[in-house]
């Protein structure tokens, strides 16, 4: 993974371990509110992510930098040679695609040649494309845009065509680099906090966006067996739901975040009590938090396990979010560790719900994590300890 | 099942009879008063990827006579283009002030499936796929897992729509021609294609019911296959798998875009094709998009359902005396190849 917290895994357990969040003024973004905002920026610049992917094609994005070197690592760290004959599959998402280079060429397109190219790499499948010849010998590909809870569908597909036959590997994930159309997006919504998100408190004024991409990989057993490879945690559960409310806001109660939740607690066959912590959606905007909230309360009870959002770390990465939490789970679950939900004071009243606030070390088998997007798409992923 | 094309595939009694060519260099849709499948509060927000989606849907929901589904999967290449463009536009032009929300919320590409879901209240499966040519595919493959799953009835759809300035940069890139009614698709030997729109719902069920127009029985995607051969290697094995071989295949439909780059392994693969099937084309009076396979299962469906090959369409001088299986072999740009099988059920 590459987000604003590090350019790879290592990096990113670094800054969760010393509760070093990676927001911050905006330095790479041009945009006139550059002074005004902060963000989580990728601490690269274009030509950098050029020189470590090692390609200077024009037709590349940050987008793509970022999808192609976050992947690569998910594959080398896993061990899979994609040369074996099994079938693998790049499973990605995105939502921004190819618009942070396209909005910088806009105008000059319909004068000059020179960067007509960005007609070519404007859409969402452009990047999967420049992840699937980048890593070679992959089979399937196809991309997923769901808004906020794009790559938790990633993994859930790719877990799905796994248990169909139909792949016996995918890389999934998603990928969202900053670009001025989502950050001007957000901000006429008036969703963005001009000072670092806080995530379930009763102050929160709204969310930090960030940039980032993050790949897994996963592999039926088979698979995993027959190259004697070793998992790292398993996808016990998942499910989508639709919260059919409002096309950007969440409903009050979090309907359609409590039927994830439930359904995908039904499918791991574990009780609620059983959930060790949850990542939270958690964005810090008034009404995801509410709503997430209410949806938790919904299918816990009293006895909400511990939680946290780590989105006060990396921002709000959009499309990329369910898959950097996913690694980030995968790293709690290795290392016994919650990462804490940093900028918290305050519990909301209604709700009195209090996140974890310091780096806790606690045994952690189970945890559940939240995905919640626009359009009401929402999708909740279990993972356990292997 | 409900589409929205070039040609007038809103009408439920059209089938082909009359076909209109493109404009020049590009198609555009023909589209209805939606007034008749949209409520005028929604219509008014909604850009035409939407109305388009929304149409369809409409139509084939009221089609198979049902009010509830278990899922909505939406494909789409480019989503709500017109509303991306519209807001970045206006950022540009203001640089970055005075904007309002409406067309940032409608650009994200899952607006037209959470659209459908917020009318028809369905909390249930929503995705929404956006890769190049393999978005629709990826919709019915989608719904033949939930199916094994044990979902009931599914809506799938592909939508794309197009924007002048568009076509103006396009036109621009060379990536148009000037379309030429005297050169067969098949056999063209200049790059070009004629870009478009259009949209595409159907609502599928678990098992036949007598509402049911064909079945789905099986799609496969390839990714950058390098020769002929290739395909038709995997094209066995694809019918195979369904129990078939190809000379079962009574209508074969090839999605040639008269590019003559793109097509290349289309054309080598005509004559294996033609040998044992009887062979079509559909991109002459659909144009080229993303989701022209939506429009493509449209006409498969319509060709068995019908029991028939219409003129426009053929390829072959042969026509079909009965139609149980039609297959789709699309390509979009070369590099994105898929099968989808149809059947009379």
């Amino acid at each position: 993974m590459i987000s604003a917290i590090g350019n790879n895994v290592h990096e990113a357990f670094q800054s969760l371990s010393n509760s070093q969040t990676g927001i911050g003024k905006i330095n790479h973004l041009t945009t006139r509110y550059k002074d005004e905002f902060l963000a989580g920026e990728i601490k690269l610049s274009n030509k950098d992510l050029a020189d470590l992917v090692k390609d200077n094609n024009p037709d590349l994005n940050r987008n793509s930098y970022i999808a192609m070197l976050a992947a690569k690592e998910a594959v080398i760290h896993s061990g899979i040679d994609t040369k074996d004959g099994m079938r693998t599959g790049v499973i990605s998402s995105t939502t921004v695609a190819g618009m942070g280079k396209t909005e910088l060429y806009y105008k000059e397109l319909f004068e000059k040649d020179d960067h007509l190219g960005v007609l070519d790499t404007h859409d969402c499948g452009d990047s999967t494309e420049r992840i699937a010849d980048y890593i070679g010998n992959v089979d399937y590909v196809t991309t997923i845009s769901t808004a906020c809870s794009s790559a938790a569908n990633a993994v859930m597909l790719g877990c799905r065509m796994i248990k169909h036959g139909l792949l016996d590997r995918a890389v999934v994930g998603g990928v969202d680099a900053l670009s001025k159309f989502t950050f001007n997006g957000f901000n006429t919504l008036m969703i963005l906090d001009r000072e670092w998100c806080k995530p379930f408190d009763e102050n929160r004024k709204g969310l930090n966006l960030g940039e980032a991409a993050g790949f897994l990989v996963i592999e039926g057993e088979n698979a995993l067996n027959k190259r004697g490879g070793k998992a790292l945690a398993e996808v016990i559960g998942y499910a989508n739901a639709n919260d059919a409310y409002h096309q950007t806001a969440s409903s009050p109660e979090g309907y359609g975040a409590t039927l994830a939740i439930q359904q995908a607690l039904q499918m791991s066959g574990l009780t609620p009590s059983q959930i060790d912590y949850i990542n939270m959606h958690g964005t810090g905007t008034p009404n995801n938090d509410q709503s997430e909230g209410m949806a938790t309360k919904a299918v816990f009870g009293n006895q909400v396990p511990k939680f946290s959002s780590t989105k006060a770390f990396t921002g709000h990465t959009l499309a990329a979010a369910a898959s950097i939490e996913a690694i980030i789970s995968v790293l709690s679950l290795q290392n016994n560790m919650i990462f804490p939900n940093l900028n918290f004071t305050t519990p909301i009243a209604e709700l009195n719900l209090i996140p974890e606030t310091k780096l806790l070390l606690t045994p952690v088998n189970t945890i559940l994590s939240n995905s919640f997007g626009f359009g009401g798409n929402c999708s909740s992923l279990i993972f356990k300890k292997a | 099942m409900g589409c929205i094309s070039p040609q007038n595939t809103i009408d439920a009694n059209w089938f082909f009879e009359t076909t209109v060519g493109p404009n020049v260099d590009h198609f555009n849709a023909l589209e209805p008063s939606y007034k008749e499948y949209i409520a005028p509060n929604l219509l008014r927000r909604m850009g035409r990827a939407i109305k388009m989606g929304v149409a369809t849907a409409n139509l084939a929901i009221n089609q198979a006579e049902i009010k509830n589904v278990d899922a909505i999967i939406t494909g789409t290449g480019l989503g709500c283009f017109e509303d991306s463009e519209r807001f970045l536009l206006a950022l540009l032009d203001n640089n970055e002030q005075f904007l309002t929300p409406t067309s940032f919320i409608q650009s994200t590409h899952n607006t037209v499936g959470s659209q459908i879901a917020l009318i028809m209240k369905c909390h249930d499966y929503n995705f929404t796929y956006v890769h190049r040519g393999f978005s629709f595919e990826s919709t019915v493959q989608d719904a033949l897992m939930l199916f094994a799953e044990g979902k009931k009835t599914i809506m799938v759809g592909g939508i794309e729509e197009h924007t002048p300035n568009f076509v103006i940069l396009n036109r621009r890139a060379k990536k148009f021609k000037n379309y030429d009614a005297s050169v067969p698709f098949w056999k063209s030997t200049t790059p070009g294609i004629q870009m478009s729109e259009g949209g595409a719902f159907f609502v599928l069920h678990h098992a036949k019911t007598e509402k049911s127009i064909a079945s789905i029985d099986g799609i496969q995607t390839l990714y950058k296959p390098k020769t002929s051969e290739d395909i038709l290697k995997k094209l066995y094995m694809f019918l195979q798998s369904h129990n078939l071989q190809l000379s079962d295949i009574d209508v074969t439909m090839m999605g040639f875009s008269s590019d003559v780059n793109f097509d290349k392994l289309l054309v080598e693969l005509l004559p294996s094709i033609e040998k044992e099937s009887i062979v079509a084309s559909y991109k002459q009076v659909s144009g080229e998009y993303h989701t022209a396979s939506a429009f493509a299962t449209w006409t498969a469906a319509k060709i068995i359902e019908k029991q028939h090959l219409p003129d426009v369409l053929a390829v072959s001088d042969k026509r079909p005396s009965e139609i149980k299986h039609v297959l789709i072999i699309n390509q979009y740009l070369g590099i994105n190849f898929s099968f989808t099988l149809l059947s009379r059920c």
